[in-house]
């Protein structure tokens, strides 16, 4: 289903954890991919993004130093996906991540199958929208309601995202809002993408209110 | 007096000693060298205003009592002093009723401070405990986190046997649930995320914000959607998607299966002939909330439960 990937996706791992970390370059290594480097904290993370200019970036949530959310929002800056591969139980820290740019979630328990579609994804551009995420992102939405100038999901956007968090995939939801795929696919990247602008206008305000930018 | 002073101070100085049998005799032989005035002294002496036997000394038991046993004890001690004292005199005069009001005075004051400095050192230790016990549960944590759910994730991602990758995935999120703690809820309030099965088999799609609700509504409502969920992967299902939506006025659970689906007017032959069975018995659960549930199945694309339970107002 998934687009043609690039000729070479080029990786950077960031993980606190050794283990982890090698386990998840074998697994992209066996799948063609090639990791041009691996961070254990969030400080080199950076360092090594800005170094080698990845396709994409795999980040670990909670890392020393700078978390995954500070890791993300530095990167994207520089045109690098950002993929979160994150332990359970951090919803929070997730839409967080999600916020500052990254398009991609995916749990730690996932497998190895799993992970290497959802980098391809990534690097692809498209948004890897599990249920798990697409529940976070409908439940922002929802927070956000009354929220003056907050973002808005359309019906139709609404609609898409509680399907993709009930399990079904994008080609079931086309089917059954009987719509093309790629059009289910363009409203669950809107949906994020509203989210992500309106996440930069609000840290833009705060900077302008501490006297921190112009 | 001399012998009994030299005997309290080193009795008094064991705080095993410092009980109640040992304050007893204290104020019992107090009272009774006071009480032995009138022979020590005479009848003339002690009529002329003299102080008695004991003096001041018979402020000692009165204080012991008050470190003992507070305002209570204080007084208690005070005004058995007292009582002996105007006995001896036969009469109440002014340097008795100065004695007596200063004894009073003494026991229940001494009494309370003691009683608040008690309560001080006891709040102070009880804080130092919490915060050892923050300290160490913190440090599990980290050691937890560090090693042992690293090492289950891994095995849940990497083993080819997926009863073992299932079994190591349930425990990584409970054991993770257990090491972070259970977030602080208001009283009476429980979060219905943390009530959802966990299980390799089902996916759970949930806002960031914990969904509190009424205690007794949010277990309720977690075994109705434990049911659902049960139901769904007996009957062809081999997942489940569980999607919690927290609406202002009400919250909504929806339990997908990817089994066969029902076709278009089946449904009611399905519910008549008990394959719904269970999904009755959820209806009712729900109801019971004031909430209501709608099935709705799609041939090919599994069958969905939609449970809605009101938020009351206010």
């Amino acid at each position: 289903m998934c687009p043609e990937p690039p000729a070479e996706l080029r990786l950077v791992v960031a993980d606190d954890h050794p283990i982890w970390r090698d386990a998840v370059e074998r697994d992209l290594a066996a799948a063609g991919l090639t990791v041009v480097g691996v961070a254990g904290d969030g400080e080199k993370a950076i360092r090594v993004c800005t170094a080698t200019q990845p396709d994409v970036l795999v980040c670990d949530l909670q890392m020393p130093g700078r978390t995954g959310v500070e890791v993300t929002a530095a990167v994207v800056g520089l045109g690098i996906k950002v993929l979160i591969l994150s332990a359970s139980g951090e919803q929070a820290d997730v839409l967080e991540a999600v916020k500052a740019g990254a398009t991609g979630y995916l749990v730690k328990s996932a497998s190895a199958a799993e992970l290497i579609d959802a980098v391809r994804r990534t690097a692809a551009g498209e948004a890897v929208f599990t249920p798990g995420l697409a529940g976070l992102v409908l439940g922002e939405y929802r927070r956000t309601e009354f929220d003056d100038g907050a973002p808005r999901l359309t019906e139709r956007e609404t609609e898409v995202l509680r399907l993709v968090a009930k399990g079904l995939t994008s080609k079931q939801v086309a089917e059954r809002l009987v719509l093309s795929h790629r059009t289910v696919e363009n409203h669950v990247q809107n949906t994020l993408i509203k989210l992500q602008l309106h996440n930069r206008v609000e840290l833009t305000r705060y900077a302008v209110d501490k006297g921190l930018a112009e | 007096m001399v012998l009994w002073s030299a005997l309290a101070t080193f009795l008094y100085a064991d705080a095993r000693r410092r009980r109640w049998p040992l304050l007893v005799a204290d104020l019992a032989l107090t009272l009774a060298a006071l009480l032995s005035s009138i022979w020590v002294l005479s009848r003339a002496s002690i009529d002329a205003g003299d102080p008695t036997v004991t003096v001041s000394w018979a402020a000692a038991p009165v204080l012991a009592w008050a470190i003992w046993g507070g305002p209570a004890g204080g007084l208690l001690a005070a005004v058995a002093v007292a009582a002996a004292d105007v006995v001896e005199r036969g009469t109440i005069t002014q340097a008795t009723t100065d004695g007596i009001v200063l004894l009073l005075l003494g026991g229940g004051v001494v009494g309370y401070v003691v009683q608040l400095a008690r309560r001080a050192e006891r709040a102070v230790a009880e804080a130092a405990h919490r915060e050892a016990a923050a300290t160490e549960r913190e440090r599990l944590a980290r050691q937890v986190h560090d090693g042992v759910l690293q090492a289950l994730a891994l095995v849940s991602r990497t083993s080819a046997d997926r009863e073992l990758a299932g079994l190591a995935a349930e425990q990584e999120a409970s054991l993770r649930r257990l090491v972070s703690g259970p977030a602080s809820t208001p009283v009476g309030e429980l979060d219905l995320a943390s009530l959802l099965p966990r299980r390799a088999a089902v996916e759970l799609a949930l806002p960031a914000s914990p969904v509190l609700l009424p205690a007794a509504v949010a277990t309720e409502l977690a075994d109705a959607v434990r049911a659902a969920v049960d139901n769904a992967l007996r009957h062809g299902g081999t997942r489940s998607w569980v999607l919690v939506e927290d609406e202002p006025t009400a919250v909504m659970v929806s339990v997908r299966d990817d089994g066969p689906g029902i076709a278009p007017g089946r449904l009611e032959d399905a519910e008549r002939d008990g394959r719904m069975g269970v999904a009755l018995s959820i209806r009712g659960r729900v109801a019971g909330l004031g909430g209501t549930v709608n099935v709705v199945s799609t041939p090919g694309q599994g069958t969905e439960v939609e449970l809605r339970v009101p938020r009351a107002p206010g």
